[in-house]
């Protein structure tokens, strides 16, 4: 039977003392929309559930020095930000494929980030924007890249003790042309077969930079340096994404697997043909 | 055309303004005091030996009220050839077996409940594929036959084979032949309000079973049945239907929960529900019956069928409900969709370990049309003919009797065909487009009921207060088609009356007189035609009333007209005139005479001749009312499946326009054109409702919707995996509708529940070979199957 | 287990209760204050026919945990007539368009339409379709469904 005590503090600082009193029993919840599910199906049976949702001051969307972005800012908050729109394009379209409206409005950016799906609409977004994930304990803070920040399906280098409290993005990211593509069966509330994002900095027509990353094509979200390394210094143009991608899908670089949604085969065969389509649509943007 | 005044008009559905204000009682919303909650254990294998139960723990649960097991109840044999028993306690048979149950005081109670039950199995080898099934020396399913008769094959006895003319002669008549395997799979019906009943007995074990089923009186009859095997023989059953939350075939066949929900009911003489999760949903109730076909069909010179010959498989899965009988559905299109003279088709269905099946929307007319639609394509193309023209050539005429012995009595076949080419400007792009194709394909199916019980008739009771309000019980159901507003306006065409004076009482055995369901596209057909009846006849005693009456309320009310108003001039009447009812009529609930229509002073409210007519006086009063029942001239089909089993058919077809995006394999719908003779739209908005959703699910069904079953498991038991279209996924459809009228349909209409869905598939199929050259055999046509086809057509054309 | 209160406003009126925290809001609703016409279409957040409004934001009841209620805004469809019972445009639209057939759906549809409209008055078809497309519908195929909401838009 579903039992568990739901606690409400209104602090960080309560939310550290419930956790540390309750060590394992308890189970953080942001949004809910996966906990919730998971409670529900039985896959997860804490005694005490800490609901973040009092952090009412960690839901902003801000821009100075960084992009900074708080772990309850929900996905629809991002998905109606013009900031994030405009500047980290990627993140605004990956945030607005997650779920349902009603998901997206309850449903946030930590809680996307925490529960470290291999589909998390998010995540292929955030490691093209170069994301920093800003951990808090009682001790403090520490920041880990997000490309260090999964480590396997559902498992992150988040430790017990700490709280994910923000999403900090440096501001030369938002000199990036960026895009997601999130490639499914159907248009709405469905997860990605794959999930392609990438983000191109061009000087005239030379790729100053770029980034690549993917979901469902590896047990966490992924960064393919190898081919984000291949289009550095070449020009922006079809046959040079083309060959990004053949790099992309090779076995060095990803290894998606059979699953009951899809094929391996064919995610890796979409990882070929969608980088260079999403790399279109990032600078057509 | 008739001027009509409801027929034909868009009423809108004020029948049902409960269902937007959220007051609508669905199975989830019912509550019975004391009211206890079941739930079911089913089987952790797909295949395996019970050793031992023990409910010890579950019974010590606080709140359960009742454990039960099969040896806890009678071994009593049930379902469609009575091949499996309630609560399995031998052997389980596929992953959906029913094996323990619990009734508890609420549904989390009953939950917990089920994970205290320890079961104890022996695995057994499995048995997922039907051709292995097949086998000779195949282990066996079922060892014992309903009579307890050993059993040597996993292939099922049923006579489904048909065969009229001679197909050797057709081969022979031939210029061109194709011949072809498709197969079909899996697919849910997704109804969005799950299944569910509530049990109630009295303390006489006298049932009312509150119910959400298409067929109140099947079920009824079902229920008897087991009543009679289990010691409760002459106990009264009321089925009694809530506001269903869809249907699509799932509430055809009385399913296991129902029974069970009976014994724990029984068991601890409280109201008990039983309501399923979405997971049990698609994993606890059998869905669409697949088929794998091999089709072959030919065509002499001038491009006219010669031959159809189609064996298919089915597997069957591990028990029976409706999906067995699919196959003698299946012989409408495959002897009858088109013309063609020579016809065998003979279906095989398999026992296996894998999920059975049921009835969905269409009964197997979409897996046999997927199969003759794609396959009358690839003939077109062989013999070198437009696939439109091609059909064209071999459309069904007015007046055909078909090898199956339907006599086609009206048909629209031609102007469907039409409409879809001109809607889709065929010709311009047939064959012109880079990476876009056009496609279509044709469907027939019964319209004017259908014959497949002893009686295919409608009762239907109507009475008419002194204020004019027309009571009507029938024994149809609703599942949100519409049949409230639908029924209302031909009860108000032919009365006189208008649909808002209409109220119904449905779906209640016990009020309800026989009805073969609301199936098979029949409800409109036969329950419209009983109700003109039974509105005639109430219309008659109206006039009747009137024809005794009207002059004296017509002379009165004169008299206290020019009393009241002395510059009043008395009209000359001929109020002689108003006594023969044969010369009065009904029109808005006035009555008026029929050679002075608009003379006012020849007309009465209806409601003056009822108060005066009903309430007269000791021995004198009456009231208005009539019982009709209409069973349809039609015939049972006979041993060779040949009969007119409904008095009219339904043609319709789909066009598709799609785009291919060779990278990924996507396929976009451009266009769906679903032209449709309906005899007589009776509303059109809800026609094209029945058109819209139908070609939806049939997009569904093309492109995206799969069971996905492993080793007798479904993987995919929810809406995140299984996927239905989403209202961003956008099919700009349109519905075109083809009205010729049909002599026996009410107001001239036909059925038009399920045809909207059946063509779409091949449509689609057909529009992605047009578009890229390469033909899917597989339904879901997924973006991966049309990637591998893509890639094999490329690395064919390389070699 | 030990019950939490919950106070908040439902449909206008302040209401309260005693509910176990393992509650969600549509169970909530359907059992507590007895307004059913909030449905379980999947229980996951998966169909959207537990479709509610919560501060002006349309929410999956059925994961909603309740205990985060307490002091908020509740809309459900049985909120959407006014005190006389005149039906919302919506409402309306959806009977005089047919754009409820079995209505498991239609209270979630409408709750989701609602919020659109509230936000947005003269929304295009990409708008509506977007808007909706959490909640499934099995009969309509949503063609008559976004004709509804439509009509309802343009008639406001």
């Amino acid at each position: 039977m579903i039992d568990y005590e739901y606690l409400k503090p209104a602090s960080l600082d309560e939310v550290f003392d419930l956790m540390k009193k309750h060590g394992s029993k308890a189970e953080l919840v942001a949004g809910g929309t996966d906990v919730m599910v998971f409670i529900k199906q039985g896959n997860h049976s804490p005694e005490v559930l800490i609901s973040l949702r009092g952090l009412t001051d960690l839901c902003y969307i801000q821009k100075n020095s960084a992009y900074h972005i708080g772990a309850l800012a929900t996905h629809r908050m991002l998905e109606q930000s013009q900031l994030v729109k405009e500047e980290l394009t990627a993140l605004q379209q990956g945030s607005s494929q997650v779920g349902s409206i009603q998901v997206r409005n309850m449903g946030t950016l930590g809680g996307n980030i925490c529960n470290a799906a291999p589909s998390a609409d998010t995540a292929a977004p955030l490691l093209v924007l170069d994301a920093v994930a800003v951990l808090q304990s009682p001790e403090g803070q520490r920041r880990v890249p997000i490309e260090e920040f999964f480590i396997g399906p559902s498992e992150t280098v988040k430790k017990n003790d700490e709280v994910l409290v923000e999403i900090e993005i440096p501001s030369e990211m938002g000199r990036f042309k960026t895009a997601y593509c999130k490639h499914a069966r159907r248009q709405a509330m469905t997860l990605p077969i794959i999930g392609v994002s990438v983000g191109i900095l061009l000087e005239k027509d030379v790729i100053a930079d770029a980034r690549i990353a993917l979901t469902v094509a590896a047990p966490t979200p992924i960064r393919v340096r190898q081919a984000e390394d291949f289009l550095k210094g070449k020009p922006f143009e079809e046959g040079v994404l083309k060959e990004a991608g053949e790099i992309a899908s090779s076995p060095e670089c990803c290894m998606p697997r059979d699953s009951l949604r899809c094929e391996g085969w064919y995610r890796e065969e979409m990882v070929r043909i969608l980088i260079p389509r999403v790399a279109m649509a990032a600078v057509e943007e | 055309m008739a001027e009509y005044q409801y027929i034909g008009k868009s009423i809108p559905r004020t029948h049902e303004t409960d269902k937007v204000t959220g007051r609508a009682i669905y199975i989830d919303d019912l509550k019975l005091p004391g009211m206890l909650y079941g739930k079911i254990l089913y089987s952790s294998y797909a295949h395996a030996r019970i050793k031992r139960i023990d409910t010890t723990r579950a019974k010590k649960l606080p709140g359960v009220r009742a454990v039960l097991t099969g040896f806890d109840i009678p071994d009593v044999r049930v379902g469609f050839i009575k091949d499996q028993t309630v609560l399995k306690r031998d052997v389980v048979r596929q992953f959906r077996d029913e094996v323990a149950a619990v009734a508890a005081t609420s549904p989390e109670i009953a939950r917990e409940a089920l994970d205290l039950i320890e079961v104890e199995y022996e695995e057994l080898p499995g048995l997922f594929d039907p051709f292995e099934a097949m086998q000779e020396g195949a282990p066996l399913v079922h060892e014992l036959d309903a009579r307890g008769r050993p059993l040597r094959t996993n292939i099922l006895p049923l006579p489904w084979k048909f065969s009229a003319g001679d197909i050797e002669e057709g081969r022979r008549q031939s210029a061109y032949t194709v011949k072809d395997r498709v197969a079909t799979t899996w697919v849910n019906q997704c109804c969005m309000g799950t299944s569910g009943c509530v049990a109630d007995f009295d303390a006489n074990n006298n049932l009312i079973l509150y119910n959400q089923t298409n067929v109140i009186f099947g079920a009824k009859q079902r229920i008897t049945d087991y009543f009679s095997k289990i010691g409760l023989k002459g106990k009264k059953i009321r089925v009694k239907n809530v506001v269903v939350g869809g249907s699509f075939g799932t509430k055809l066949d009385t399913d296991i929960y129902e029974f069970i929900c009976l014994q724990l009911a029984l068991k601890t003489k409280k109201p008990v529900k039983i309501l399923f999760t979405r997971e049990e949903e698609f994993k606890a109730l059998p869905p669409r019956q697949p088929a794998i076909f091999n089709i072959e069909q030919g065509c002499d010179k001038e491009g006219r069928l010669t031959f159809r010959h189609a064996e298919a498989v089915l597997d069957n899965g591990a028990y029976t409900s409706w999906g067995v009988t699919t196959p003698s559905v299946m012989m409408t299109p495959m002897s009858s969709l088109y013309r063609v003279p020579n016809v065998f088709f003979k279906a095989v269905c398999v026992y296996t370990n894998n999920i059975y099946c049921q009835a969905m929307r269409g009964y197997g007319t979409p897996q046999a049309t997927f199969a003759v639609e794609t396959s009358m394509d690839r003939l077109a193309e062989e013999a070198g003919f437009d696939p439109a023209e091609f059909r064209m050539i071999n459309r069904n005429k007015a007046g055909d009797i078909t090898p199956m012995k339907l006599k086609i009595t009206s048909c629209g076949l031609q102007e469907c065909i039409e409409a879809v080419k001109e809607k889709l400007q065929w010709d311009e792009k047939k064959g012109q487009q880079k990476d876009r194709g056009v496609g279509m394909a044709s469907l027939i199916h019964v319209a004017g009921g259908a014959r497949v019980y002893k009686s295919d008739g409608h009762g239907i009771r109507i009475k008419v207060d002194e204020d004019g309000s027309v009571d009507v019980i029938s024994g149809g159901t609703d599942q949100g088609q519409g049949s409230f507003t639908v029924l209302a306006q031909i009860i108000a065409e032919s009365m006189g009356f208008t649909p808002d004076d209409v109220s119904f009482t449905i779906g209640d055995t016990s009020l309800g007189l026989w009805d073969a369901g609301t199936h098979a596209s029949r409800h409109t057909f036969v329950a419209g035609n009983a109700c003109i009846l039974a509105a005639e006849k109430v219309r008659r005693q109206i006039l009747e009333m009137s024809a005794e009456l009207m002059p004296r309320i017509i002379q009165f009310g004169l008299k206290r007209r020019s009393r009241k108003d002395k510059d009043f001039q008395t009209p000359d009447l001929d109020l002689s005139l108003l006594s023969d009812p044969e010369n009065l009529d009904i029109k808005k609930r006035m009555v008026y005479l029929k050679s002075d229509p608009d003379n006012p002073h020849y007309q009465v409210d209806v409601t003056q001749v009822l108060r005066q007519g009903l309430h007269v006086g000791t021995g004198e009063s009456k009231t208005v009312m009539a019982e009709v029942f209409y069973d349809p001239p039609t015939q049972m089909l006979d041993r060779e499946f040949k009969g007119n089993y409904s008095m009219t058919y339904a043609f319709g077809t789909t066009g598709a326009e799609v785009e291919v995006d060779r990278g990924t394999g996507q396929v976009k719908i451009l266009k769906l054109v679903a032209a449709h003779d309906v005899g007589q739209s009776i509303n059109p908005t809800l026609i094209k409702g029945q058109i819209y959703g139908a070609a939806y699910t049939g997009v569904g069904y093309a492109l995206t919707e799969e069971i996905k079953v492993q080793k007798g498991k479904v993987m995919n038991p929810n809406f995140r995996d299984y996927q239905i279209l989403t209202a961003r996924d956008r099919i700009p459809v349109e519905a075109v509708l083809v009205e010729k009228g049909d002599e026996d349909g009410p107001y001239g209409a036909k059925g038009i529940g399920e045809p909207g869905l059946v063509p779409t598939a091949p449509a689609i199929a057909n529009a992605i070979y047009d578009a890229i050259g390469v033909r899917i055999n597989e339904l879901p046509i997924t973006p991966e199957r049309v990637l591998d086809a893509i890639k094999a057509k490329e690395g064919d054309e390389a070699c | 287990m030990k019950k939490v209160s919950i106070s908040f406003t439902l449909n206008g009126d302040t209401v309260s209760a005693e509910v176990p925290p393992t509650w969600t809001l549509l169970k909530t609703l359907r059992e507590a204050f007895e307004l059913t016409g909030a449905k379980e279409g999947c229980g996951v957040g998966e169909c959207g026919a537990c479709t509610v409004i919560v501060d002006g934001q349309t929410v999956n009841a059925c994961i909603y945990p309740v205990p985060e209620i307490d002091g908020r805004h509740v809309t459900t469809i049985e909120g959407l007539a006014d005190k006389e019972g005149n039906l919302d445009p919506l409402q309306t639209a959806f009977l005089e368009n047919n754009g409820v057939q079995c209505g498991f759906c239609t209270s979630g549809m409408i709750m989701s339409a609602r919020s659109l409209l509230d936000d947005n008055s003269s929304p295009n078809e990409d708008e509506i379709r977007t808007a909706i497309s959490g909640n499934i519908c099995r009969c309509t195929g949503y063609v008559q469904i976004v004709e509804s909401i439509d009509i309802a838009a343009k008639k406001a």
